[in-house]
């Protein structure tokens, strides 16, 4: 039976339950195996990174080159489709298969951006509230429901309009919607780790807070960060479309699979192909994010609660 | 734990189960459906700036003269005949036997209620400032009355349209906050019920003086997405759309179910540049340099293409249908070369900088794409463009208010509804204008002397002036004027409006 | 129990009234409601006489004040364009909201139970990576999109829904499905990690080797244990959910208060928009309350702030 304590994170080292054979070497393969549509995934993913970092040299047009002479044109198989256009053009002739490739770019990065920020406030937060006693708890915690119960529309809205539709205003509007999420579960964790035959000896040895913080707790954190963050990419990549449903997303003519999919939702009925396609790239993006997440949780820490 | 779920998704589907509505005596054969984007705030028009809140009016309630939309021309309506006494006083005689939806007879003492109501500076009214020419109105008979105006005021025939008739009763009686909810009109339907943001349900009034709609039952749907509208209209679930896109035409025109009908409205569009430099310093401060970005832009090809040709070319932005416009002005065309020599000339032989503010697709269709196309038409003679996307009106609209938003920013102007070049010219030309950017004047001697005349002729000769200064000068970069696009139901026959307000009591089922 | 239940209201009084002061100052320092009130060719006068018939010229700790000290009271002032008490407003549009909320809750549930066991019995192998698949699915769309292609599907080319509107429990069906859809991934995820730790533990192995009797007991067990992490989910989602119930509800003509609260902000109505917020809050505090209440009674170790 190995050493689980009650949120359920595996104590590291011990044998796991399922009984596999002793030797690490063929253990890491069978764990490998495992995890292989994981890593299916993974690989899947560092193709779609790498086709957006390429897009200068792989994008056959430039995203925002007009031609409202061969607007509306439909995929290079269909009737009326040409070779020129592989994927076809929106509503004002700009190739859709070049905006696909830079619209990763700025999807992806608003994406690993946002995560970047929401994770270090809600980790701060989390530790905060979960290590320093109940006076603290009970202040943090107050602020994460506040901004757990304010309306992300109306902070959108806010930053957007007095700051202007910028990259940067989407990204911290985005990291600060998301932060709390963090917060209570790293506040959970935190206590039980607290609790902790390797916790109550650091403090009788008296080392300092932030020694204890960042030596002791943050490496036992590790695993749920990182799955929790890398989850959370795909969900910012759609919460980025959100932000475009209601105007507020990545401002025209710069393509990102968000904006282009808000933008082409009226053509779904005749010239699919608008929506069609940002909306396949969102759709696998997010599920092989997924995918990698799980595979991440289960070689990390698969007894995780996530 | 499985029990109490169990018992909470019981409770649920009752829920559900229970908002099933009672059997209705309606059928969809005796019931038209409309549907609008955007539910109004209140059902008192005077107190409401909404373009829905028009054309709701119009249902209920009855104006003093309407348009007609065959003949472009205002007509009687709850008024018989109007004269001017002299040059300050009308005379308006009104309709008899005609009764308000609770029975009262309409009379004069209405009509004076309604513009006192109206025209009161301690309520809030917002109709006030357009018929702020208005001083008093005097009753003479029972249906009989006298309009004192502050000075000439030729638009008064027109601003009549604009002006829904109330109920003295209503008005003494009721209140104010009761009249938000519960309009009381002549007109040839009444509000049953409103649910906000929902729908409203609107019956025949089967005592109407006027011709009666073919319709008993009229719902007005509020379906604020328009790919939702145009699935409602192809599924039989509304039978009248609005505002549809030129692009979605084709999938509503191959569906069997409706069919698109389009008309040329009053609202007109153009990009406005900073000669008065509310903003600042500018290049648009030089005449060249305006005459060159008029020169630059091919607007003809962007309407075939862009728009599929729904749109109407216009020389300056006096709409065709407005009193005044001058047909024998033709629109700048488009001249690259031209528009090279002109920059050069003015001290910008490399090309010059301007910034864009552009705002978001709330009025005119496909103004993404067409801004788009205009851009790089400009880019092409020598323009650079830094673009400034302001995806809030209220913001864009704010900032022009404030003569913020030059050098070059998107403008239209549905000049009220009033068929008159004065109406776009004082807005949107004027020197000083909140709306305006650009400042002549000589153009502003020539708006105020439009407007201080009641001869015709006389007017049309300076409307004619100030639309060749206009065109010379390029105050503006002219675009075109807009064209409305309808999605109509195959079961019902239906004219497009010329003037934008839908008219659901002129609907009939289609012919046999 | 007492005083800890009395600390959480302390709390949630003190989010409350921090959501209202929060949304009165960004409120502010979004623009210029008058602008908006106001036909497009008012002059100057006009606006000075709107601007201090709102009260607007006072500076801003008079006008909270003034708001604070009302909406105790439950006055929250009329309306700027409709004219008519702002809180009446609210109200009548909050029941659309709340039961297309618990629909997609329940949607939700009826979606990630059997995923999540089935991907629990199956751990590791494909059909767990296929169920997760299928849960992610419905995250992957963006909601404006998942509708529009179902209101495509079912109502133009099937003609079995209708498009949109509210009314019939036909007209609950695609909306309280695509909320539920984004739902689901996170609460199949929950369970999916309850029932797998309860698996490993040592009375289920007896308890198998033990006979049916003894299996029921465990499930009920095992049931329990899932329900903990999935109930507080729910109940953090259910603010969450907000987001998505604004685009859910724009995309079905849906007259629930999320697009309100959003048409409200646009037209900076005040009034409305200071209700919404506090309304909603108020809701979404109490279920939080309760959830903390309901789990820390079953669980006393993992009580929030204890």
């Amino acid at each position: 039976m190995s050493a689980v304590n009650e949120v359920g994170l595996k104590i590291a080292g011990t044998p796991d339950a399922t009984g596999a054979p002793a030797t690490t070497a063929r253990r890491s393969w069978r764990r490998l195996w495992r995890l292989k549509w994981g890593l299916v995934a993974a690989v899947l993913m560092l193709l779609i990174v790498g086709v957006s970092a390429a897009a200068p040299w792989i994008a056959p047009y430039s995203p925002v080159e007009v031609d409202i002479r061969h607007r509306l044109a439909p995929p290079a198989w269909m009737d009326h489709g040409t070779p020129d256009h592989v994927l076809g053009t929106d509503q004002i002739g700009r190739d859709l298969l070049s905006r696909m490739i830079y619209g990763g770019r700025v999807s992806l990065l608003i994406g690993v951006a946002a995560v970047l920020v929401s994770s270090t406030i809600g980790v701060s937060l989390g530790l905060g509230a979960g290590y320093f006693g109940p006076r603290v708890d009970w202040t943090i915690m107050t602020l994460v429901n506040v901004m757990l119960t304010f309306p992300f529309v109306l902070l959108a809205l806010a930053v957007i309009a007095v700051l202007g539709p910028s990259l940067v205003n989407m990204v911290i509007v985005l990291g600060v919607a998301d932060g709390p999420l963090y917060a209570r579960v790293i506040r959970a964790e935190t206590m039980t780790l607290r609790e902790r035959d390797f916790m109550t000896a650091a403090r009788a040895l008296g080392m300092s807070h932030p020694r204890i913080i960042f030596r002791q707790l943050l490496p036992n954190l590790v695993s749920v960060i990182v799955v929790i963050a890398t989850l959370q990419v795909a969900r910012v990549i759609i919460l980025e479309s959100f932000l475009s449903f209601l105007g507020l997303g990545v401002q025209p003519p710069t393509p990102a699979w968000g904006n282009m999919l808000g933008d082409g939702r009226v053509y779904m009925l005749n010239s699919w192909w608008i929506a069609a396609f940002p909306g396949l790239a969102i759709f696998i993006t997010t599920l092989t994010i997924n995918l990698m997440g799980n595979a991440l949780r289960d070689w990390l820490d698969p007894h995780m609660k996530l | 734990m499985r029990r109490s779920l169990a018992i909470g998704l019981l409770a649920i589907l009752a829920l559900a189960l229970a908002l099933v509505p009672p059997a209705g005596a309606q059928t969809r054969e005796e019931t038209l459906i409309y549907s609008l984007q955007s539910d109004i705030d209140n059902w008192d028009p005077p107190n409401s700036v909404l373009r829905e809140a028009i054309i709701l009016g119009y249902h209920v309630y009855d104006h003093l003269a309407v348009r007609d939309l065959k003949t472009r021309r205002v007509g009687p309506n709850l008024a018989t005949s109007w004269t001017n006494i002299d040059d300050t006083t009308w005379e308006v005689k009104l309709r008899q036997g005609v009764k308000f939806h609770d029975g009262t007879p309409f009379t004069s003492r209405d009509v004076k209620a309604t513009f006192d109501r109206v025209l009161d500076p301690t309520k809030k009214m917002t109709a006030r400032g357009n018929h702020a020419k208005i001083k008093a109105v005097d009753i003479i008979d029972d249906h009989t009355v006298r309009f004192r105006t502050d000075g000439p005021y030729p638009l008064f025939v027109e601003r009549l349209t604009a002006q829904v008739m109330q109920s003295d009763k209503v008005i003494r009686e009721k209140g104010h906050e009761w009249m938000q909810e519960n309009p009381v009109g002549t007109g040839p339907y009444k509000l049953v019920k409103w649910n906000r943001k929902q729908e409203h349900q609107l019956v025949r009034n089967d005592d109407y003086w006027g011709p009666k709609p073919a319709f008993k039952h009229l719902r007005i749907r509020i379906i604020p997405e328009k790919a939702t509208e145009i699935a409602e209209l192809l599924s039989g679930g509304v039978d009248i759309i609005k505002a549809v896109p030129p692009d979605q035409m084709d999938v509503i025109n191959k569906s069997g179910q409706a069919r698109t009908g389009t008309s040329p409205i009053l609202r007109t569009a153009m990009l406005q540049l900073d000669q008065a430099s509310r903003s600042g310093p500018n290049p648009f401060t030089d005449r060249r340099v305006r005459q060159a970005a008029n020169l630059a832009v091919d607007n003809d090809a962007i309407i075939k293409f862009v728009l599929n040709g729904l749109g109407d070319r216009v020389a300056t932005g006096v709409n065709p249908m407005a009193f005044g416009w001058d047909p024998g002005l033709k629109p700048y065309k488009q001249d690259l070369a031209q528009a090279k020599k002109l920059l050069a000339e003015a001290g910008y032989p490399q090309g010059v900088d301007v910034l864009f503010n552009e705002g978001p697709p709330i009025v005119e269709p496909a103004i993404q794409q067409t801004n788009d196309a205009i851009i790089a038409d400009m880019t092409k003679a020598g323009f650079r463009v830094k673009r400034n996307y302001i995806g809030d009106n209220t913001v864009l609209v704010a900032r022009i208010k404030d003569g913020k938003a030059g050098s070059m920013f998107n403008w239209s102007w549905g000049y009220y509804s009033v068929f008159d070049a004065d109406a776009i010219l004082f807005d949107v030309f004027k020197c000083g204008e909140n709306y305006s950017y650009y400042c002549n004047p000589a153009l502003d001697d020539l708006i105020i002397q439009g407007r201080s005349t009641l001869d015709q002729k006389k007017r049309t000769e300076v409307y004619v002036k100030a639309q060749k200064l206009l065109f010379d000068d390029a105050a503006y970069l002219y675009k075109w004027g807009l064209r409305g696009v309808w999605g109509i139901s195959n079961r019902i026959e239906y004219q497009a409006p010329a003037d934008e307000v839908d008219r659901m009591f002129l609907v009939t089922p289609k012919k046999k | 129990m007492k005083r800890y239940a009395l600390r959480q209201v302390v709390q949630l009084a003190v989010v409350i009234v921090g959501i209202s002061m929060l949304a009165f100052a960004i409120l502010h320092v979004i623009g210029d409601p008058v602008t908006l009130l106001l036909p497009q060719n008012a002059g100057k006068d006009e606006y000075a006489r709107y601007n201090t018939l709102l009260g607007l010229d006072k500076p801003i700790y008079v006008q909270y004040w003034k708001f604070a000290s009302r909406a105790a009271q439950g006055d929250f002032g009329k309306s700027w364009y409709a004219d008519t008490p702002a809180f009446k407003l609210v109200l009548e549009r909050m029941p659309p909201t709340l039961y297309l909320t618990t629909a997609g809750l329940v949607t939700a549930l009826l979606i990630a139970l059997p995923l999540g066991i089935l991907a629990a019995l199956k751990r590791h192998s494909f059909v767990d990576s296929l169920c997760t698949m299928v849960a992610v699915a419905g995250q992957a769309m963006p909601i404006f999109w998942l509708g529009i292609m179902l209101i495509i599907i079912f109502a133009v080319q099937l003609r079995l829904l209708p498009a949109s509107g509210y009314g019939t429990w036909r007209h609950f069906l695609m909306p309280a499905f695509t909320l539920g859809a984004f739902l689901a991934p996170i609460t199949m995820r929950l369970v999916r990690s309850g029932v797998i730790e309860i698996m490993n533990m040592e009375y289920i192995k007896t308890a198998r080797a033990k006979g049916l009797a003894e299996r029921l007991v465990v499930i009920k067990h095992a049931f329990r244990n899932a329900c903990i992490p999935v109930i507080t989910v729910l109940g953090l989602q259910f603010g969450q959910l907000l987001g998505g119930a604004v685009i859910t509800e724009t995309v079905f003509a849906w007259p629930g208060v999320a697009t309100l609260t959003v048409d409200a902000i646009r037209n900076q109505d005040f009034p409305v928009v200071q209700c919404a917020v506090v309304l909603l809050a108020l809701i979404i505090v109490t279920v939080n309350f309760l959830v903390d209440m309901i789990v820390g009674l079953i669980d006393p170790r993992i009580r929030v702030g204890a």
